[in-house]
């Protein structure tokens, strides 16, 4: 039976953790609502420069088509970009992108292709680094927090580019947790090389004939670089609102557990209390008794 | 009121102008091109230049882009670019601090607005 001592200190410690943890989950909250405000803000760019991409691509011709469009008709390297948080005590956000990362490197390798990776993000990075270390490009961190820069997504975008240029790999994929809502996250892989075209764009805007300045294929090469800049800048904004929506269930949990454990402390201390005064009272009787 | 056009200039991180105009000319690639209400379809390529928002036959609105994507139809005109500027409320000291500490292509776009003002 614990003493009356120690069962004071373990409800005091598990009080100050159920503090931090409020504390901690309503930090996420303000923040969420910002983060969760950019990310909506944030999509207009994105999903207008994919519809003007599918009507692009509609009217492109496949063969003489941008690689960053079609490939370049190999399949041996991948790159996978990983978006993961750089702080952790936000629940399983950054465990499932680590295990997809693992499942999808995994599966490519199996079928014997070379897999590259760009970390975003420090915890996936470190808790990857000693299995998969040696296929890190690079492990970049501190780009995500309340506010994500739009020159950092350009500047990984850029990276990007250039080695796909240089034939470092041939295709592109982005491994992130999408914001569904508050309590809800989505790892989702998104290519970026060669480019997701929505097969079944409408065909409303097919049936206007556009003119095009320059032509279709010299304005589908300028667009097509800002178009990857700015799909890892949608998975940076996605991402960091789902982390933090992500910290703030995993800390609400965690101050409802402490609550808990108070009670159920709180209960045990009253009885070691209770059998205590009990035990003093009946040797003080017993030993009136025997006088 | 003349007839006019839907204007939105979108940036990554927001849509920074959503108005009606009467005429918008914008830097195309190609050269400067001005936009009326019932323009053909058009899909442009923009060079880093002024965007210009005409309203009551004198110009109301002026934005620096740093070059983007035109998508023109009969009522709207939709920009999209990286960097963009409001040149009317952007104030020289406010734009020269931030391209002192900004480096790259935001030094650079902030420099050129900064000539523009």
């Amino acid at each position: 039976m614990p003493s009356l001592k120690d069962l004071k200190t373990r409800i005091n410690s598990v009080k100050s953790t159920q503090k931090i943890t409020s504390a901690m989950k309503m930090v996420a909250a303000a923040k969420l609502r910002r983060a969760q405000d950019s990310a909506e803000r944030g999509r207009p760019y994105a999903d207008r420069m994919q519809q003007i991409i599918n009507s692009l691509a509609a009217k492109a011709d496949p063969s003489s088509a941008p690689q960053l469009l079609v490939g370049n008709g190999q399949d041996k390297t991948h790159l996978l970009v990983v978006v993961s948080a750089d702080r952790g005590l936000c629940g399983g956000f950054n465990g499932v992108i680590t295990r997809q990362t693992r499942n999808e490197v995994a599966r490519l390798r199996g079928e014997g292709k070379t897999v590259k990776l760009i970390m975003v993000g420090r915890k996936s990075a470190d808790s990857l680094r000693r299995e998969l270390g040696d296929s890190y490009i690079e492990a970049l961190e501190g780009i995500q927090g309340t506010s994500v820069a739009f020159a950092d997504a350009a500047s990984i975008g850029e990276k990007v580019r250039a080695g796909f240029e240089a034939g470092e790999f041939d295709v592109c994929t982005v491994i992130f947790n999408k914001f569904k809502s508050a309590i809800s996250q989505e790892v989702t892989l998104k290519k970026l090389i060669p480019a997701e075209v929505d097969e079944a764009a409408p065909a409303g805007d097919q049936s206007v004939s556009y003119e095009y300045e320059p032509e279709e294929d010299e304005l589908l090469a300028a667009v097509l670089p800002r178009n990857i800049s700015t799909q890892i800048y949608s998975a940076l904004l996605e991402s960091s609102a789902a982390e933090l929506a992500a910290r703030m269930t995993a800390m609400d949990n965690a101050t409802r557990n402490a609550g808990d454990l108070i009670d159920r402390l709180t209960l045990v201390y009253n009885r070691t209390r209770q059998a205590t005064i009990t035990k003093e009272l009946i040797e003080i009787i017993s030993g009136a008794e025997a006088v | 009121m003349a007839e006019t056009t839907q204007l939105e200039l979108v940036t990554p991180a927001d849509i920074m102008v959503q108005k009606s105009a009467e005429m918008v000319v914008a830097p195309g690639a190609e050269g400067l091109f001005g936009v009326l209400p019932r323009h053909a379809p058009l899909l442009s390529d923009l060079a880093r230049g002024i965007v210009e928002v005409h309203e009551n036959g004198k110009i109301a609105n002026r934005f620096m882009i740093d070059g983007g994507l035109a998508d023109v139809s009969g009522e709207s005109v939709t920009i999209l670019t990286e960097r963009a500027e409001d040149l009317d409320k952007a104030s020289r000291d406010d734009v020269k601090s931030r391209a002192d500490a900004a480096s790259g292509a935001e030094a650079d776009f902030l420099n050129a607005v900064l000539a523009a003002l």
